[in-house]
């Protein structure tokens, strides 16, 4: 799923603008986010539990305040191939930016303009796909799942690594790691992994994806799933696939404590 | 030729990608990396133990493969890329 936020004065209506312009341009479905918190359901405020509502041609509106905006593009990954946030900025997601709004420094700026009037749609659509793709651990079981060999797949077997804000309770906590990789090399190395694995006797998909840029404490970092005919194979590919993701993948990994920053490799 | 540094080298650089002219007439990869530390002064005792080797756990790379210190003989030319990272730590 691509995703792209929007920030300022009017972003609502700019996020709209590039909904329609895709739902009419591309193939793949769109969710529109409003984190503006301008239009709150029904006038009455959002829902605790969340809301759905569908029109008359058949979009469905959903509120709800029990997600977070990562938390809700997890969720939204597995069904939608493009989602517009308006109204949030994060540290790690691709975001236009209108007018005169602060994002952290690590946020990737796609655009910037002085209103919402002067944004071009046409160059937003033109980047749109080139963007680094929002991932989720549900996104890869579903390729995983989506494979030829599928009818002779009994197991699925993934990991999940995430920031650990504390390794023994006496620790300074982990706030943030930031990781940056290799590009290009990362992507051939991880590539001769997979095809090591999956030429296993029974092992039939492999799947990785590690992300990049600044991480926060308890958020997911990287994902691998195997795809076998039985669980032992599962489980071993998937052992075998993160252990050498970390011994042989140029990727890099800062961490920012409370006691302060540094690279792990200096540790 | 083209280089590429990556975690605290490349704050210590202060630069991420950098370009180097060499001036020899069969260019090797240590022509190279002299020509970086040139450039880049502050990076030579990050990147030469005090026998002036290269750093043995540093990763030194010629178009993504892996040469390291043996490699520094090997020719390079202007298209070329090198790269120069610590150890990895994804994950």
């Amino acid at each position: 799923m691509q995703t792209l936020c929007i920030v300022g004065e009017d972003c609502l209506s700019a996020a709209e603008t590039l909904t329609d312009r895709l739902t009419t341009r591309r193939e793949g479905r769109v969710a529109t986010v409003d984190c503006t918190g301008s239009r709150p359901v029904d006038g009455a405020g959002l829902p605790d539990e969340g809301e759905f509502r569908v029109d008359g041609d058949g979009r469905w509106v959903g509120a709800g305040s029990d997600r977070s905006a990562t938390e809700l593009l997890d969720s939204l990954a597995r069904r939608y191939d493009y989602a517009l946030l308006a109204g949030v900025v994060h540290h790690r997601l691709p975001t236009v930016v209108l007018g005169d709004v602060e994002t952290p420094p690590s946020t990737p700026i796609v655009e910037t303009t002085p209103t919402a009037a002067e944004l071009d749609p046409e160059t937003i659509l033109g980047r749109i796909d080139e963007l680094d793709p929002y991932i989720s651990l549900e996104t890869l079981v579903d390729r995983a799942k989506a494979s030829p060999m599928a009818d002779r797949a009994g197991a699925i077997a993934t990991f999940t690594g995430r920031v650990r804000a504390k390794d023994d309770p006496a620790d300074a906590r982990t706030e943030r790691l930031t990781f940056e990789k290799y590009e290009g090399v990362a992507e051939q190395r991880l590539d001769a992994i997979r095809q090591d694995l999956t030429a296993r006797e029974g092992v039939f998909e492999v799947l990785f994806h590690h992300r990049v840029g600044p991480i926060d404490d308890g958020e997911d970092i990287v994902f691998v799933v195997v795809l076998a005919g039985h669980r032992r194979q599962a489980f071993r590919a998937v052992e075998d696939g993160i252990d050498r993701l970390k011994d042989e993948v140029p990727i890099f990994k800062k961490e920012s404590t409370t006691d302060g920053d540094f690279w792990l490799h200096e540790r | 030729m083209h280089w590429k540094l990556f975690a605290d080298l490349a704050e210590v650089a202060g630069d991420r990608e950098v370009d180097v002219d060499v001036e020899a007439d069969a260019p090797t990869v240590d022509d190279a990396l002299s020509a970086l530390l040139d450039a880049y002064p502050a990076l030579e005792p990050r990147v030469l133990t005090d026998a002036g080797k290269l750093e043995p756990h540093l990763n030194l790379l010629k178009n993504g493969e892996q040469i390291g210190e043996p490699g520094l003989s090997t020719p390079v030319d202007e298209g070329d890329e090198l790269a120069l990272f610590p150890p990895v730590s994804g994950g």
